[in-house]
């Protein structure tokens, strides 16, 4: 009994903020998601689990699920790759670690809305004044409408860059730290069994690094499936956004919020199937990683 | 084989650097020159009098909204520290029947998009009447799971050495959080602290829609009247981004030896 | 059955959190009312709109400047008792049949008759209307008469003829076309279908079912495939740079670039309709109007209502001042538009006599969000990737077919 009163006086303030302004939100949600429920929160017209159903036989819907499966297969391990083996890199130098560290480390100040900007106006800019281009053009190349080309679709370039820069230096950081905390005997224990670097790595690095790896690629994954500011700020137009490259979370933000009719039936609902997904996935790549 | 690790970091890190170098040379530039078809690696002069320019505007109030922001991004620094990690403490080291409920539910937030839940959360912050209010801005941003798990994992491996000479000297739970666990933990919640700041920082949704006096727009909603349809001040727009994120930066390279220390630190181990 | 008790409960929550928050008196009796705009880009719109809400003597008015997206903003806050109590909008049926606006027939009198009947139309629906029109804008296609001349193109009257002189305009690094960066699929989808006698809704049915639609979304490929848009410029179709730095020799864009237009061309500058494609169709320019409307969730409807009818009806000389003394609009109101000089010649004059003989709704109250995204995806799918145009407009006619049953039965 004692103990339930120090827990509560400790997680007692969290809680019931957590209720009053996560988990209150997340029931509404759930309950708007079994109305019809246009222009109001406040519904009346219970419709049953009809809003899953036109969900799960919605086009637009069901291939931004497939297309940001595909982006989460494609961005999760790039960005695992290239944090780990900057991470070694790093921590195999002595003579300005820290620099270059700060360096890397740096873009996670900046928001999405900057770095789309930096990425939309300047770097792939359809004109010859992008920079981009400029580099195109000293191999006489023509000027590439990034962001618009569809063949080939080269908004996956400035999108993908955009991500990897803004989030390569966390995940550095926590393999860094990782690498940090494996101890030296077993490196010195390798080197006298004449081990070759790649063993070493493959024997000794990873299988020290797995809880990081497992924590990284769990980030990297919810991260990819709730892809939503550079998107939104590089593709998205006064418009709305174009059928390409459209995350599950933009498609549902203008069903439930678009100008024209907000629909959040449909996207609540949208929003538990999404939900589900993530949490399958993660599942998953838990069993996989596992094996 | 050294300097090939060196010219490959060097490279890496030119191209990190790049977009920064983009914002100055864009936000201190003409905008003759930025939209000019050849190159120009540096303004041949700089206009400084953007800064003025800027700062001057009475439609972008940019100093009202960096302080509302910086006002914003500290109150829920601290009590995201404050209430995260008195949570965090609790789910980690006091033993409770239904602890592990509550760790759960935590954990469940997280795959949650807030762009799901935002909303409901909106009607409730209305109903509450903190529309326009530095409560509804600051209050639902400070219960964040994340912080929560972040913060529980570290304090399980927390040396419990040091929390049983606290009880010997007959502290409770309560004592020994504040008198023993938090002093000896600074370095992490450094770390953490400077997380919460730059996720407040550059929150945008959510400021937007609160956020609905001019008097309460943070800098992310200054920033983004630059960018309303009928006409971007390019040069302006690059140059507020600027400004907008070198409060950051200054932290980021004032701390952030706390933080990767603090990192090495935490249970991203289990 | 269910819904009703959990309903209940929820209204109770609710209740008990608003017990919770302290009330720091926002709302209630001798409040001002609040009125919202989205952020216009001209300078001196902000202060013009706040002095004439200071003007207004029966009620205090607080004036709200939203940047950034303010038709997510607005529709979220018209969900909660935290919106606004008048504010600009465009008319759509959702929002009717939620019941979150109010019906401003009574408000506007005998001067009704003076408002354009095409602009009505956009704020009206089963009759009512909801919104009282405060400034026309149109987009149109700006031409450079100067590199028509040189090129030898004659003005396209017909979307065959546009594409063609498009393609003649590219040369010497000067593109034809700028339509958007997305090739046009976001703006000229509506002006295509037009361009055909089609439409996005006739009559509660869809206007666009027919086998012309894909000839006419085809044309827009076409341009797109020629190589003589100009695609993934700084700034987007909305603003006039591409064509004022002599990017291109074409631009589709808006009325209110035409005083900047005017400031960098002088007079090497004209203005054209979307031209038709079959002689059934007709040239066309899509227009939309902002209406002041009445929040139905506001404490002071009839405080609200008058305070609407004073600034949009009463008061002439702020239309006039609103329309054009900062970016360059057209007066809904006939008499204020006739007598206007600023309209009298040039592109200007062109505009009006488009709006009169060619104007076309850009967004119609019945053409929803769910209809607006089915046909753009169809467009930018048929124009960008290629995808065959029949099917994808077949696929988008289907869903404004159902969401048409929806609405109407």
């Amino acid at each position: 009994m004692r103990h339930g009163r120090a827990f509560w006086l400790f997680v007692g303030p969290f809680a019931i903020g957590l209720l009053v302004f996560v988990y209150v939100p997340i029931g509404w949600s759930l309950l708007l998601s079994f109305f019809d429920a246009r222009n109001t929160v406040t519904p009346s017209e219970f419709v049953g689990l009809r809003n899953y159903a036109d969900m799960l036989t919605d086009g637009p819907f069901l291939r931004s699920l497939g297309t940001f499966s595909v982006f989460a297969a494609f961005i999760v391990p790039l960005t695992f790759v290239l944090a780990l083996a900057l991470a070694l890199l790093l921590s195999q130098i002595s003579f300005m670690q820290t620099f270059f560290r700060s360096v890397f480390f740096l873009p996670t100040a900046c928001s999405y809305v900057v770095a789309s900007l930096v990425w939309k106006l300047s770097i792939f800019n359809g004109t010859r004044s992008g920079l981009a281009n400029t580099v195109l053009g000293w191999f006489g190349a023509d000027p590439v409408a990034w962001t618009v080309s569809t063949s080939p679709p080269w908004y996956w370039l400035v999108l993908v860059t955009l991500r990897l820069w803004l989030q390569l230096g966390f995940y550095l950081i926590l393999f860094l730290a990782g690498l940090q905390r494996i101890p030296h005997v077993l490196y010195e224990a390798a080197a006298l069994d004449g081990a070759r670097s790649w063993q070493t790595f493959r024997f000794v690095t990873l299988p020290q690094l797995r809880t990081t790896s497992i924590a990284v690629l769990l980030l990297l994954l919810i991260g990819a499936y709730q892809a939503f500011d550079e998107f939104y700020n590089v593709l998205g137009t006064d418009h709305g956004y174009p059928p390409f490259a459209r995350p599950p979370l933009i498609y549902l933000y203008y069903t439930a919020l678009g100008s024209g009719g907000q629909d959040f039936g449909h996207g609540t609902a949208g929003a538990v199937i999404l939900t589900l997904v993530i949490a399958g996935a993660t599942l998953l790549q838990g069993r996989v990683i596992t094996r | 084989m050294k300097w090939l690790r060196y010219l490959a970091l060097s490279i890496t890190a030119v191209l990190f650097l790049l977009p920064f170098y983009l914002l100055l040379r864009n936000g201190l530039a003409t905008e003759q020159e930025i939209a000019s078809p050849t190159w120009t690696f540096w303004p041949s002069e700089i206009h400084w009098e953007n800064f003025t320019e800027l700062f001057g505007n009475p439609a972008v109030p940019m100093v009202r909204s960096m302080t509302n922001s910086l006002v914003i991004a500290v109150s829920q620094t601290f009590g995201q520290l404050l209430l995260c990690g008195l949570a965090g403490y609790g789910l980690a080291r006091i033993p409770y029947r239904y602890a592990n409920v509550v760790l759960y539910l935590v954990i469940a937030t997280l795959m949650i998009p807030a762009a799901v839940t935002f909303v409901p959360t909106f009607v409730v912050v209305s109903t509450l009447g903190w529309l326009s209010d530095l409560r509804g801005l600051v209050v639902p941003g400070l219960f964040s799971g994340f912080t929560t798990f972040l913060f529980r994992q570290y304090f399980r491996n927390f040396p419990r050495e040091l929390e049983e000479a606290a009880r010997i000297d007959g502290l409770g739970h309560w004592g020994t959080y504040w008198r023993v666990v938090v002093p000896n933990s600074k370095g992490f919640f450094a770390a953490l602290g400077v997380i919460a700041f730059v996720t407040s920082w550059n929150q945008f949704l959510w400021p937007l829609v609160i956020a609905q006096d001019q008097d309460s727009w943070t800098v992310q909603v200054a920033l983004s009247t630059f960018l309303t349809a009928q006409s971007i001040d390019v040069v302006q727009l690059f140059f507020a981004a600027a400004v907008s994120i070198t409060p950051l930066v200054v932290v980021f390279v004032a701390l952030q030896r706390f933080l990767v220390r603090s990192v090495v630190e935490t249970g991203i181990k289990d | 059955m269910i819904s009703r008790r959990r309903l209940l409960s929820l209204a109770g929550a609710s209740a008990l959190l608003a017990a919770c928050g302290s009330n720091t008196g926002r709302g209630g009796n001798g409040q001002a009312l609040k009125q919202w705009y989205h952020a216009y880009g001209e300078p001196g719109v902000q202060q013009a709109v706040e002095r004439y809400a200071k003007a207004y003597s029966k009620t205090p008015v607080d004036v709200q400047w939203n940047p950034g997206d303010y038709d997510s903003k607005l529709a979220t806050s018209l969900l909660s008792d935290g919106g606004p109590d008048v504010f600009e909008s465009t008319l759509q049926i959702s929002s009717v049949r939620a019941g979150q606006v109010v019906p401003l027939d009574d408000v506007f009198g005998a001067a009704r008759s003076d408002f354009a009947e095409s602009i009505l139309a956009t704020h009206t629906v089963d009759g009512k209307v909801y919104g009282v029109p405060q400034a026309v804008d149109m987009q149109m296609l700006f031409y450079r008469k100067s590199m028509f001349a040189a090129a030898g193109v004659q003005q396209p009257s017909t979307v065959d003829e546009l594409v063609d002189a498009s393609k003649r305009l590219t040369r010497n690094g000067v593109k034809g076309l700028f339509a958007g960066n997305d090739g046009g699929g976001a703006v000229l989808g509506g002006p295509a279908l037009w361009s055909a006698g089609l439409d996005y809704v006739r009559d509660h049915q869809v206007g666009f079912d027919d086998p012309v639609a894909a000839q006419a979304i085809g044309k827009l490929r076409e341009l797109y495939t020629s190589g003589s848009l100009l695609l993934g410029a700084v700034k987007d179709w909305a603003e006039p740079d591409a064509f004022t730095q002599g990017l291109v020799a074409m631009q589709w864009t808006g009325l209110w670039t035409v005083p900047a237009i005017q400031k960098a061309l002088g007079d090497d500058f004209g203005v054209l309709p979307f031209p038709k494609l079959t002689s059934t169709g007709r040239p066309s320019v899509p227009v939309g109007a902002y209406g002041a409307m009445v929040n139905a969730r506001s404490k002071r409807v009839d405080e609200a209502k008058e305070f609407v009818r004073w600034l949009w009806i009463e008061k002439t000389d702020y239309q006039e001042d609103f329309n054009l003394s900062y970016g360059f609009h057209i007066p809904p109101r006939k008499s204020i538009a006739e007598k206007a000089s600023k309209l009298a010649s040039g592109a200007a004059a062109d505009a009006v006599k488009f709006v009169r003989d060619n104007a076309k709704a850009s967004n119609p109250p019945d053409w929803t969000s769910v209809m607006r995204t089915a046909f753009n995806d169809a467009v930018s799918r048929v124009v960008r990737d290629g995808a065959p145009a029949d099917q994808e407009l077949k696929g988008a006619a289907g869903t404004v077919r159902d969401e048409l049953k929806r609405l109407y039965g």
